[in-house]
């Protein structure tokens, strides 16, 4: 029983998380500011939902192999995220995409026009 | 194009092995010499694009630890950001200083700065956009949710916070 409920405690967290990320990409400003909010999702969203599923294939399931494949599901998307978010980001400022408002300090742009 | 090297393959070969017992579970002859050929096949292609340098260097017992409790580390600033994210998120996202920041790094080894790149992009509010070279030096220019400092080097102790020692210590 009290398993049950730091399972179902772990997963609101996650979904909780998840849910400030999806409220962050609708309403932040700029390209750059949503993806800031995204990396909520892939981080803690996903961290919270995989050890409660983690804790239910383990002691409610009783399955080894269900509790292994989620661990090297929730490591392969902490590993493999950053490398697409830098990628996306990078390509967004060097397509053009500029945020409306003027940034507090724009190193890169300044570096940008030097080269 | 770099040269296949023995151990560069070996190493690569034991990490597609233990992926595949990992996802197969299953002990049987049969599947580990399928997984075993199918690694060994793998890593033969791959192992010169994956490892350039000393293939057995997380060998180690301070390297190994290190490893580990920077996992504990990371995971704390990782809470730490994403409260601090969630925050401005339900706030109605007008809290926010959007800039772009150049930051120091002291790591010398490449490796050590792919992952404090990727470490930094993981935490919610920083995104790492280019590393560039000047002087000898190497440079991070990371997208900051909120600029609370300009200068560079007070930017980077408060972007990097503890992840830049302890991943010093893991590939020292």
């Amino acid at each position: 029983m009290a398993l049950r409920i730091v399972i179902d405690v772990l997963i609101a967290i996650g979904a909780i998380f998840a849910l400030a990320g999806t409220i962050g990409l609708l309403k932040m400003p700029d390209t750059f500011s949503r993806m800031q909010a995204s990396t909520c999702i892939s981080t803690m969203g996903v961290i919270g939902v995989a050890l409660g599923a983690l804790l239910y294939a383990i002691f409610i399931m009783n399955s080894a192999s269900t509790a292994i494949k989620i661990a090297v599901i929730a490591l392969l998307i902490i590993t493999v995220n950053p490398i697409g978010a830098h990628t996306i980001a990078k390509g967004a400022y060097r397509a053009g995409i500029r945020p409306e408002k003027r940034m507090e300090t724009d190193d890169y742009g300044r570096d940008l026009e030097d080269e | 194009m770099q040269k296949t090297r023995f151990p560069a393959v070996l190493s690569t070969f034991v990490l597609c092995f233990a992926f595949w017992i990992l996802l197969t579970w299953s002990f049987e002859i049969q599947e580990l010499a399928a997984g075993a050929v199918v690694s060994l096949a793998a890593a033969l292609f791959a192992a010169r694009f994956f490892i350039h340098e000393k293939s057995f260097r997380l060998v180690h017992p301070r390297r190994f630890f290190s490893l580990l409790a920077y996992v504990f580390v990371f995971l704390g600033e990782l809470i730490k950001a994403n409260l601090d994210m969630a925050r401005r998120c339900f706030g109605g996202c007008r809290d926010i200083n959007p800039g772009i920041v150049k930051v120091p790094v002291d790591l010398p080894d490449g490796y050590a700065q792919a992952m404090l790149a990727n470490s930094i992009t993981l935490t919610p509010g920083t995104i790492t956009l280019d590393i560039a070279e000047e002087d000898g030096k190497s440079y991070y220019y990371i997208h900051w949710i909120d600029v609370s400092e300009t200068d560079r080097e007070k930017a980077g102790d408060a972007i990097k916070g503890r992840m830049e020692k302890w991943i010093g210590r893991i590939w020292k």
